[in-house]
């Protein structure tokens, strides 16, 4: 049997977020016989590199939303709208990133529809035509996997938890969904956004192909900045542990682990990290863990591919000269 | 006119301090009981708007077993004027959704005139944040996920801040509006006579049947969601131990690791 999967596409500031494409690449690749759709909100009329780049993020239909209402974000019109949409085309799998906007707006929708939703997933599969939903709990020091009896299965995904792949260009089929929007400015006339200021965007490191963070092992904030230095030599992004963003370190932008961010590396290289389990939760969809540390007996070592016995900071020397 | 306030609190599990049993479970004997911290910053805000309205009542409401009372003994300390508890064996092992539809109930019999209700962000025990949404939908109410200060307030709509690490909104709600705070750790000092007050409440214990909820709706039989497994995260990678002589030697092992991964293909 088919299973029917449908994604939500959540574009902010006319680009698609990743972690959309992060679940649509990990539906492809591990949902056997599953046709998935996406779908996504706009306001006016979608620009054409926006639609170019929709049609080469592998699906096999996009359902699009567009309504002036839908300029803003608002929680309240969005779970409307969207509601209508799960009714009509009534999918087995219905899926969302764990962003900011997507953490309000799912649990709205599932008390809206009347169906089970697992927040934050960090793996997905299918079984018996059934989502399974793997999600970290009580701080990453325990994992559950949630199904639900009430279909579709629901569930958020944590950003940086699969793989971003390239698809071919697909004929992605493109549906204009019209939805009822009675009684929609009465709902945006209760909440009024006075002021929005953006802040300056790291870029988005966490699926980058080789991955290099540091931990205490780096003894001071001077040997981060020469982490920094080796990544722009190799051509990787920088990542720290809990610890070292703790004493100031590093930024916690680039914090990894249950309280930070989850990364999909192809190489994750942990410069002195003991590997305390809310770090390792967090890598444990890198292709590959290399870890270095002097102590052979941190439980990172027996929990990497490779694991080398040095000093970290010794490494980070030897290695930008190796690359300057 | 009195400004009503709810705050929704949680009693969880010291997360910080879990121990394991042999199988893999968590040891639940001796773990001590907190009030969820993000409740707290949600009881700080309520506070701060009583001080500026003058004219308001803040009353807690949990739902879990007896033991929770000791949680909502905590929030009149810190300045809740009443406290309220949903208990019933029907609410056992109830999910997000249920929960949800046990707390719109009360509100619905209880406190149908409320103007604002606060929830912390989400309980550290589950980490989902879906309750709160889940609750304002339920209510059919505008919300505010993740405020983190108060910047205006009246009888009829309150202005927030709400500073994520992409932006910071300023944003007015109409009230009755529902929303949740990301402000954590408080550090309290209970008022002159907190305790006092604490001990001296009646916590008025509400059942199913008192809120007129359907049992069909609530706890495990009410939830969708059940848990298939629950375990304890082992990763297993198969390693390979260098241990080399020198730091010359450890390097050129990490580079041919480097220039392997930067070779590799998509798949």
């Amino acid at each position: 049997m088919t299973t029917n999967t449908l994604v939500y596409i959540e574009i902010n500031n006319n680009k698609i977020e990743n972690v959309s494409k992060e679940i649509i690449s990990h539906v492809s690749k591990n949902f056997d016989d599953t046709s998935v759709c996406g779908f996504l909100t706009v306001n006016t009329t979608l620009s054409e590199s926006l639609f170019s780049e929709l049609r080469q993020i592998g699906l096999d239909k996009i359902y699009i939303i567009q309504h002036e209402a839908l300029k803003d974000f608002n929680v309240e019109v969005f779970s409307g709208v969207i509601s209508q949409l799960i009714s009509n085309i009534q999918p087995q799998v219905l899926l969302m990133g764990a962003t900011v906007n997507g953490r309000e707006l799912a649990p709205r929708i599932a008390a809206n529809l009347q169906i089970g939703l697992t927040a934050d997933c960090t793996d997905l599969k299918i079984e018996d035509n059934m989502l399974l939903a793997t999600r970290p709990t009580y701080g990453g020091q325990m994992m559950a996997t949630i199904y639900s009896k009430t279909l579709p299965g629901f569930a958020t995904v944590r950003p940086g938890a699969f793989l971003k792949r390239n698809f071919p260009e697909k004929n992605t089929e493109i549906v204009y969904f019209e939805a009822n929007f009675d009684g929609v400015y009465e709902i945006l006339n209760k909440t009024e956004i006075l002021s929005t200021e953006y802040k300056p965007q790291t870029d988005d490191w966490t699926n980058s192909d080789i991955i290099i963070a540091g931990g205490l092992g780096l003894k001071s904030k001077e040997n981060f900045e020469k982490l920094y230095k080796l990544c722009d030599l190799i051509g990787a992004k920088p990542a720290a542990s809990r610890a070292a963003v703790e004493l100031g370190w590093a930024p916690s932008e680039i914090q990894v682990g249950q309280t930070g961010r989850s990364v999909s590396a192809k190489l994750y290289i942990a410069l002195g990290i003991s590997g305390a389990l809310q770090h390792m939760t967090g890598i444990s969809n890198a292709q590959k863990v290399l870890a270095v540390n002097t102590d052979k007996n941190a439980p990172i070592m027996s929990c990497s591919d490779v694991a080398i016995v040095a000093d970290a900071t010794a490494v980070i020397e030897a290695l930008t000269n190796k690359f300057s | 006119m009195c400004f009503k306030i709810l705050v929704f609190v949680k009693q969880v599990p010291d997360t910080t301090d879990i121990r394991w049993t042999e199988h893999n479970t968590i040891q639940r004997e001796g773990l001590e009981s907190v009030i969820n911290p993000y409740d707290l910053g949600a009881v700080q805000l309520a506070k701060n708007i009583k001080s500026a309205l003058g004219d308001c009542k803040i009353s807690a409401v949990s739902m879990g077993p007896l033991q929770a009372k000791e949680a909502l003994k905590e929030a009149i300390a810190f300045g809740c004027d009443d406290a309220y508890l949903l208990c019933d064996k029907k609410f056992a092992g109830s999910d997000t959704l249920a929960t949800a539809y046990v707390l719109s109930q009360f509100v619905k019999t209880h406190c149908s005139d409320f103007n604002l209700i606060i929830c912390g962000y989400q309980a550290v025990d589950g980490d989902t944040a879906q309750t709160p949404s889940s609750l304002a939908q339920r209510l059919g109410i505008a919300q505010i996920t993740g405020v983190t200060a108060l910047k205006d307030i009246c009888n009829e709509y309150s202005v927030w801040i709400k500073d994520t690490s992409a932006y910071k909104q300023e944003i007015k709600i109409t009230h009755p509006a529902l929303v949740s705070t990301t402000l954590k750790d408080i550090d309290f000092t209970v008022p002159v006579n907190g305790w006092i007050k604490a001990q001296t409440t009646d916590i008025t214990v509400l059942s199913a049947g008192d809120i007129s909820a359907e049992t069909s709706k609530t706890g495990f039989c009410g939830s969708p969601t059940q848990v298939k497994k629950a375990y304890r995260p082992v990763i297993v990678r198969h390693t390979e131990l260098i241990e080399p002589d020198n730091c010359e030697e450890a390097s050129n092992s990490i580079v041919s690791i480097i220039n392997r991964c930067k070779e590799q293909d998509d798949n």
